[in-house]
């Protein structure tokens, strides 16, 4: 928030240089009011764009961000369903990923641009919300298959992981996982994710807010 | 408001341009959601852009433009 007043208190210094051009453009018949204007309307405006898309980037990764679209709505429900089996619900609530930036954490790439593909496919999300035809909320699915790499990045190494009964019971299972050859979510260990169809039935945790 | 010299004309309309890209661009910080980020990625850009390449065009033209109050 003090970053974003601190933009906002600097944008408010470049309009107010700005307008000096508007009102007074003869000021650049001097030689210190050419350099100025180079300043003001050149370099200044870079640097706005560029801190204003950093904060709006950033902004754009908080769960309240992903959640503003009605059609996410059970989805962010689903966070807070009161299973621990239910994968997201059990890592959101357990600040496995950030409260703060749950969807995003899970959903972003970790590969090099993981980012910027993940913002890509959330101007798709907008694009198809506006104008196209979007679809019920139990119907959405991921546009390809869901990575392990991308879990990968946190458990890896981790001794609850690394360790865990059932990952290491067969001595094949543990490369395949790494390997993304047995998915984590859809090969019948971690297959509830975002049970958003059952949603009516399910009990849920008020707490964390 | 706009100035009768052609050259300080342009300035101000590349300034007005930047301002207006300013302005949206506070609008769109104090918004939240997706249409703010859009607005921000479309028009905020877009006006930046165009504010600045045509105070860039000014400089690089100027020299054909002289100025009322240079001398000959």
């Amino acid at each position: 928030m003090d970053s974003l007043v601190f933009l906002l208190a600097f944008i408010g210094l470049c309009i107010a240089l700005v307008c000096v051009f508007v009102f007074r453009p003869g000021i650049t018949a001097t030689r210190g009011g050419k350099i100025m204007a180079f300043l003001v309307l050149f370099i200044l405006p870079i640097l706005c764009l560029g801190a204003g898309f950093s904060a709006k980037l950033e902004a754009s990764k908080s769960t309240g961000f992903c959640l503003s679209c009605h059609i996410m709505e059970p989805h962010g429900k689903s966070l807070r369903v009161d299973d621990p089996m239910h994968l997201a619900a059990a890592h959101f609530q357990n600040h496995r990923v950030p409260p703060d930036e749950a969807c995003y954490t899970c959903h972003t790439n970790y590969a090099m641009f993981g980012g910027l593909k993940a913002k890509l496919g959330g101007l798709r999300h907008i694009y198809v919300y506006y104008l196209g035809e979007p679809p019920r909320p139990e119907d959405i699915k991921l546009y390809e298959p869901y990575n392990n790499r991308e879990c990968l990045h946190c458990h890896a190494g981790a001794r609850s992981f690394e360790q865990g009964v059932v990952h290491t019971s067969d001595p094949a299972l543990m490369a395949a996982i790494k390997s993304n050859q047995t998915s984590c979510v859809s090969s019948g260990c971690h297959q509830t994710v975002h049970d958003v169809a059952t949603l009516k039935d399910q009990k849920f945790w008020d707490g964390g807010k | 408001m706009l100035s009768a010299n052609p050259l300080e004309r342009r300035l101000q309309t590349a300034a007005i341009i930047l301002l207006l890209g300013l302005l949206v661009e506070v609008v769109c910080l104090l918004g939240k959601g997706p249409i703010a980020f859009m607005m921000f990625a479309g028009l905020c850009v877009l006006l930046f852009v165009a504010g600045i390449l045509l105070y860039l065009h000014l400089l690089v033209t100027a020299g054909s433009h002289p100025r009322e109050t240079d001398q000959p």
